[in-house]
């Protein structure tokens, strides 16, 4: 099995059924758990996480709550899990408050996209104050100046988005893609690699250039599908995971 | 405070961007700052908004309406006599023009009350750009004759239906579409908000507003001006060469909806909104107690939106700038007097600020003048106003209308 970090959002479809997904996604080989509070205003996500987040409040998502199964997880699994985040809940909350939170409830670190290193309300610092990784998130049209910005901060962890290059079964993973992540690679930090992963070509073509690869939509997608066939969720994780192994 | 210090005004503002915006959104700040100081670009900028836009509009003396209300004298500047209605055309043009100068091919842009939309795609037909606009669903429905000029103009106008299908939400959809696009692709954000340099940049555009008014008020003693504030572009650029002094007061007219719960207005000042970062900025926004953003209700399209410009929330901390709240029927009842009075058609955003004037001149004495931005005329509103102000008649109408 690759190394591989999951995505999930909390509460979707329903807190009970989050937790089931959980608890799949550790028991199908995950190395990572990446679990993703609900908000109302997901610019950076796709339709499938958009209307996932949706159904999440609506299912009452609340951060209390939120915590509270991340608690109820880390306890469950022996894998580190990580929160995402947008900006607008963590600095409703205070951002010191949120990440003292998550560390309460188990989590390792946070992922908040639209807290970037400099626009980051205190992130960085504090969560590297009490132990907690905050993971910065790039792409790869980051500039080289940029990018010594960000890793001055020295993040355990970077993840990135890898917009260009791997699409379709074939995969081929594009040169300026392979520069990138020798690029981060050869710095000290370990690269979540992840956006738009959905089959094993994929994440075993990926998997010699970055730590782990994050597989996000596509789990969410497969959740989504056993909703609305009523099929066991955990089933169908555990039917999505099983291909990557062969 | 003029400028922003860096992308900041205050603690407000920044660029809270994903990274994947941060070059395009880097490459705009630079591009905008070489321009500006481009003779030939300003004169450009100068020749299109006199020969296109219609440029100076006029400041008028409403008479009729200021005896009416027994106090100051109120003068009306007639954005809505600017090409296309409103207001808009001022940061479209330039944001426009700016896109051509950088190379970019593609043009995408949110609108609310379809104001900013039709603005965009007049100006893409002028300059020969590919336009796409998204548009909330629900706005689409309500401000329909915008919709159809958009498409008239060349416009693809693409419906958002996440969210609540209003402008926010249409906002969220053209940072998606940025993210992969930006290559060719210039982002014609149309507020005084978004991340740093929007803020800076739409007020720039706006200012001409106020840098008119400066020159068509001298020798009047003028005691306020009064704009409508959604996102806050006209009011930034009404206010603009007059933020660093003390006098005139200055007042925003929020949308009061139809009433004080959550939800039912998008008043974001005066204890209402709270701080927040939202939309790759940080401001005052409606938010609840998790940072979830709430929905809003205007009657005006273009002023049901959550946040704030950054700008605008730190003056108004600040005291430069006092905010009121105006509700629905108020501002019906402004489109009304200022018809019968002076022959005004107001956009429903700009009556907020109609009735806030209508509220502060019979306290302030006829010698002193105050100016209210009529930000765009209200031919867009005719179904929300005929229908709010005979019911009966329209709908007759409609029926007759579509059995023709
Ligand atoms: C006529 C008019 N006035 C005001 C607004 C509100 O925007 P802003 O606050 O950016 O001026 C709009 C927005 O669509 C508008 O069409």
């Amino acid at each position: 099995m690759p190394t591989v970090m999951t995505h999930m959002v909390a509460w979707y479809p329903d807190r009970d059924r989050s937790l089931e997904a959980a608890a799949a996604l550790a028991a199908g080989g995950a190395s990572y758990l990446e679990i993703q509070f609900p908000f109302s205003d997901p610019m950076a996500d796709g339709p499938v996480i958009q209307a996932a987040c949706t159904k999440a409040l609506e299912a009452g998502f609340t951060l209390s709550g939120g915590f509270d199964l991340i608690r109820q997880i880390t306890s469950m699994v022996d894998i580190p899990v990580y929160i995402m985040s947008y900006a607008s809940p963590a600095v409703s909350m205070g951002v010191e408050r949120f990440v003292t939170s998550a560390r309460q409830a188990g989590a390792s670190g946070c992922i908040i996209p639209d807290l970037p290193v400099g626009c980051d309300e205190g992130f960085f610092a504090y969560s590297k104050s009490i132990g907690m990784d905050a993971v910065p998130v790039i792409a790869p049209n980051v500039t080289h100046k940029r990018l010594e910005e960000i890793l001055s901060v020295s993040p355990r962890y970077v993840y990135t988005a890898l917009r260009a290059g791997i699409t379709g079964t074939q995969t081929v993973l594009d040169q300026p893609l392979i520069d990138f992540l020798s690029v981060l690679s050869a710095q000290k930090v370990k690269v979540l690699g992840g956006f738009g992963i959905s089959s094993s070509e994929q994440i075993r073509a990926l998997s010699p250039y970055v730590h782990a690869v994050v597989v996000g939509s596509h789990l969410v997608r497969a959740i989504t599908e056993a909703v609305s066939h009523g099929r066991s969720v955990s089933e169908s994780i555990r039917s999505a995971m099983k291909q990557w192994e062969q | 405070m003029k400028h922003s210090d860096n992308g900041f005004f205050g603690t407000f503002g920044g660029k809270y961007v994903a990274e994947v915006l941060r070059a395009p959104l880097d490459e705009l700040e630079q591009a905008f700052s070489e321009a500006m100081a481009d003779e030939e670009f300003l004169h450009r900028i100068e020749d299109e908004a006199k020969t296109y836009t219609g440029r100076p509009t006029p400041l008028l003396h409403a008479r009729r309406a200021s005896e009416q209300l027994g106090g100051a004298q109120i003068y009306i500047k007639l954005e809505g006599l600017a090409n296309t209605g409103a207001h808009k055309i001022n940061n479209a043009l330039g944001q426009g023009l700016l896109a051509q100068r950088m190379g970019k091919k593609r043009i995408i842009a949110e609108t609310g009350a379809g104001q900013h939309g039709v603005a965009t795609a007049a100006v893409c037909a002028r300059l020969g750009l590919e336009c796409v606009i998204y548009m909330g669903e629900v706005d689409m429905n309500r401000q329909y004759p915008n919709v159809f000029w958009m498409r008239q103009y060349g416009a693809q106008v693409i419906p958002v239906t996440s969210g609540s299908s209003t402008l926010k939400d249409a906002v969220n959809e053209a940072l998606r579409d940025w993210a992969s696009s930006y290559g060719d692709t210039h982002y014609l954000l149309g507020s005084a908000l978004g991340p740093a340099p929007y803020p800076d940049m739409v007020r720039e555009f706006q200012s001409v507003i106020g840098n008119e008014v400066k020159r068509q008020s001298e020798g009047l003693q003028v005691e306020a001006m009064i704009a409508c504030v959604g996102g806050g572009s006209n009011a930034i650029g009404f206010f603009s060469p007059f933020i660093e002094a003390v006098e005139p007061a200055l007042y925003g007219a929020e949308a009061g909806g139809r009433g004080d719960a959550p939800g039912d207005h998008a008043v974001r000042m005066n204890g209402q909104g709270s701080i927040g970062v939202v939309q790759g900025y940080k401001s005052r926004f409606l938010l609840d107690l998790d940072g979830q953003v709430q929905t809003t209700h205007s009657v005006s399209a273009g002023l049901d939106y959550p946040g704030i410009g950054p700008q605008l929330a730190h003056l108004g901390e600040q005291g430069r700038i006092q905010f009121c709240s105006i509700r629905d029927e108020e501002a019906i009842e402004a489109v009304k007097f200022f018809a019968r009075n002076e022959g005004l058609c107001f956009a429903l955003e700009s009556a907020h600020a109609g009735a806030l004037a209508m509220k502060l001149a019979p306290d302030i004495p006829p010698d002193r003048a105050i100016i209210v931005n009529m930000s765009g005329r209200g031919d867009k509103d005719i179904f929300i106003t005929a229908r709010a102000i005979d019911e009966q008649q329209w709908t007759e109408f409609l029926h007759k209308e579509v059995q023709r």
